[in-house]
């Protein structure tokens, strides 16, 4: 038994996914590239008010003039296409994608019998995702599209015979030449065209009609050319007008997340991995993927990664289309307790980690990261990989030495006099007064392979007036780079960096005289 | 405790370190009649909706591997706002220790820098992929991104370090904001640590001063020794309750000795 999957006008029900508001309104879609066709399709109310297939567009507004005409959306007629390749496939592993909108299935090793119940599932799977489906079952794949084509909503042909000697001849869709002399003949049903002799109708139609006349006879037989399906999890949207609000995106992006949802539901799979683009009026776009971080097909937390997203976002320019592409990931399925992720709720932490990238920027938030540099003073920050740590990770012993720095970022400008290469005092931002003790220089370079070489010398030190500080210096280039620990000024307070140094510590400048604050030699 | 008078239940705001949270029961052998039962089961109820939070068991408590802070509570509160102050050189130091006890307990932190000051050098890299690293342009800044972690729930640790930022911008930050900072750590079962350059944080349940004076010599020494050498004052919020008017709302500074003394003493 075959089953034929059929979505009448099906770019029309594409480009009708998203916009129930026009379900029960004259709609006609037509081809940009294509004017000359006329429309491609349209709907019922529309065919009531005249409006055919074929005609121009102007001809359907003189006949409608409520109708609305809609552009052909690709990017809609993909997504369609591939959730009926998955449903098609959740019934059987042998697909044929044999045009648009129409799809063959072999369910020959299916053990459900239930010919009509089965049907009736594949028109209910479809219907979840918004699209309406005409499903036909019969012994081989053409006898099933025939089916198709008049199933209301399902139809299963158990007798071909009677079936077929009831339907007119152009049903088969025959040359038109061969189709004008059976007509002439008085040849109008298949039954009255299988009553005619096979070999005598080839003799004096050709090879064409004795085709015909097999599939009139519903004897066919043809492999499907089967296909597997792309796991290809994209819905798309074009706006009719520019849109400047967050609202219209997230309404979309809830549907489509439902029916990404569903999708993925279908064959056994969760979201792994998003992609939002959203298109710009000035023909540009906005990329942003989000990795999820358990990852899942509950909508809710998959719309709370976006919504984040698109709370913050501000575009220059006004979003013309949608598209939300998700990559699939198996279910996680592991064992409590033994390799629990630190991470109570990753997909909530998820969550957390966009709010803050939208409050402090996406560079200013994350776990640190390894680089493979001795180059001081660079910290750059990656997304947390918290839900992969496991619990079993030993602690090494603490081999640090020292003071932590506190590093000033940028670093402050410094003045340093010197004695005979000794630092006797430095007057800056943050440090200024008389060096008591220093440590140093301690050296470092790296990179001298490379275009971006770097090199610079260090001291540790201490201020009379107290206070532990890194002294760095780049060629003649002075720099604070950071406190160990900060001196208290009058009253008793530690002075925060950035803080105005209080009187105490101002009356502690050793004045120097301007010929002294040079810069070291070379 | 059981010999407690019942009208004094309620002014014992909270459990001793290591003993079940105070609740509203009768001492054991006490027959209440009733009509008396009723109305107490009656007042619990009210309590409890009126009042959810005081409902909550204690927290727990997170070990800091630091031995004068540990030595009073057992280690940082959690479901509780502390605020450590003291120099900055304490203050990373603290920061350290914090990333090896997070590594130790095998849990999650998060570190918001108001000023852009932390350096990884030094820390253990398990301890660094443990720790999640909020960068802030000001104090207000690293207050809201602390507001965000605390509705999160998922780590056990939030440091807010206001060491290195401005005095005067600290300040500006409301009281309001400390408070619903607390209400916000008391329904989690993390531990908030704001460091400050001195105390200035409305609302803490514990004040911690760290004190400690660096020399050069220090650089030439390794950093748990250091550690070992910084003294600590704690100071626990409510701990006047347990040993009469002393203190004041925000109680006296307690170090080990005096803790297990007033436990003692209550417990007489």
């Amino acid at each position: 038994m075959f089953a034929a999957v059929l979505l009448p006008n099906f770019r029309l029900q594409a480009a009708l996914r998203f916009r129930e508001e026009l379900h029960e309104k004259p709609v006609a879609i037509s081809d940009e590239d294509e004017a000359k066709t006329g429309l491609l399709e349209v709907s019922e109310a529309a065919e009531r008010m005249g409006v055919r297939p074929g005609i121009s567009s102007p001809q359907a507004l003189a006949r409608c003039p409520q109708l609305t005409l809609l552009t052909r959306s690709r990017p809609q007629e993909r997504a369609a296409q591939a959730a009926l390749l998955e449903i098609a496939t959740a019934f059987s592993p042998a697909v044929e994608a044999t045009a648009d909108g129409y799809c063959t299935v072999s369910l020959q090793a299916s053990r459900d019998k239930d010919w009509p119940a089965l049907a009736g599932r594949m028109v209910e799977a479809l219907a979840a995702l918004r699209l309406s489906a005409q499903v036909g079952l019969g012994p081989n794949p053409d006898l099933a599209f025939l089916a198709a084509r008049h199933a209301r909503p399902t139809l299963v042909v158990q007798s071909p015979g009677a079936f077929l000697a009831r339907l007119a001849i152009h049903e088969l869709d025959p040359p038109p030449e061969l189709l004008a002399v059976l007509q002439d003949w008085g040849i109008h049903h298949l039954g009255q065209l299988t009553s005619l002799p096979r070999g005598e109708l080839m003799d004096r139609l050709g090879p064409e009609a004795a085709r015909l006349w097999e599939r009139a006879a519903g004897r066919t037989e043809r492999p499907l050319r089967l296909v597997q399906p792309t796991e290809e999890f994209v819905e798309a949207y074009e706006f009719e007008r520019e849109i400047d609000t967050v609202e219209p995106v997230l309404f979309l992006l809830r549907r489509f997340l439902d029916q990404l949802a569903l999708r993925l539901g279908n064959v056994g799979r969760v979201a792994g991995r998003m992609t939002l683009t959203l298109a710009l009026a000035n023909g540009g776009a906005h990329e942003r993927s989000f990795t999820v971080p358990s990852p899942t097909a509950a909508v809710d937390v998959l719309f709370r990664i976006v919504h984040t997203h698109l709370e913050g976002l501000r575009l220059e320019h006004c979003a013309t289309g949608l598209q939300l592409r998700i990559e699939p990931a198996l279910a996680e399925r592991q064992q409590f307790q033994l390799f629990e992720s630190p991470l109570r709720d990753p997909n909530r932490f998820g969550e957390t980690l966009g709010r803050l990238a939208a409050l402090v920027g996406p560079e200013q938030v994350g776990a640190v990261e390894a680089l493979d540099t001795h180059q001081p003073g660079i910290l750059r920050l990656q997304p947390p990989r918290f839900h992969e740590i496991t619990r079993g990770a030993p602690l090494a012993d603490d081999l640090a030495v020292g003071l932590p720095l506190l590093r000033y970022r940028p670093a402050v400008s410094a003045q340093v006099h010197l004695v005979l290469h000794r630092l006797i005092s430095i007057v800056s931002e943050k440090a200024r007064g008389a060096i008591r003790e220093a440590l140093g220089p301690f050296r470092a370079s790296g990179g001298w392979w490379e275009s971006d070489r770097w090199a610079t010398e260090e001291w540790d030190i201490a201020l009379e007036s107290g206070g532990l500080y890194r002294l760095a210096r780049a060629g003649h280039e002075w720099r604070v780079e950071g406190s160990y620990d900060v001196p208290a000024v009058a009253g008793g307070e530690p002075a925060a960096a950035g803080e105005e140094p209080g009187h105490a510590a101002l009356q502690n400048l050793i004045p120097l005289p301007l010929a002294d604050l040079k810069s070291p030699p070379g | 405790m059981s010999a407690v008078a019942i009208d004094s239940w309620a002014a014992l705001p909270e459990a001793l370190p290591g003993e079940p949270a105070i609740r509203l029961e009768p001492p054991e052998g006490l027959d209440l009649p009733e009509a008396t039962q009723e109305r107490l089961s009656h007042l619990r109820r009210l309590l409890a909706e009126k009042y959810p939070a005081a409902e909550r068991k204690p927290g727990g408590i997170l070990p800091t591997g630091l031995a004068p802070v540990d030595a009073v509570e057992g280690g940082l509160r959690r479901a509780a706002l502390t605020e450590l102050s003291g120099g900055s050189g304490a203050g990373a130091l603290f920061i350290h220790a914090m990333l090896r006890a997070v590594s130790r307990e095998k849990c999650l932190a998060a570190l918001v820098d108001a000023a852009r000051s932390f350096e990884p050098e030094g820390c253990a890299p398990s301890a660094l992929t443990r720790l999640l690293v909020v960068l802030c342009e000001d104090p207000a800044q690293a207050v809201k991104a602390v507001d965000l972690l605390l509705r999160d729930g998922n780590l056990s640790l939030v440091l807010l370090d206001l060491q290195a930022a401005p005095l005067r911008e600290i300040r500006r930050i409301h009281a309001s904001a400390w408070h619903r900072l607390q209400r916000l750590v008391e329904q989690t079962s993390s531990a908030l640590v704001v460091l400050t350059p001195q105390p200035m944080v409305e609302g803490a349940r514990v004040r911690i001063a760290l004190n400690a004076q660096w020399t050069l010599s220090a650089q030439r020494r390794w950093r748990h020794g250091l550690l070992a050498e910084m003294a600590a004052r704690v100071f626990p919020r409510h701990c006047a309750a347990l040993n009469g008017a002393a203190g004041g709302a925000t109680g006296g500074a307690l170090d080990a000795a005096d803790w297990h003394n007033r436990k003692e003493s209550v417990s007489a």
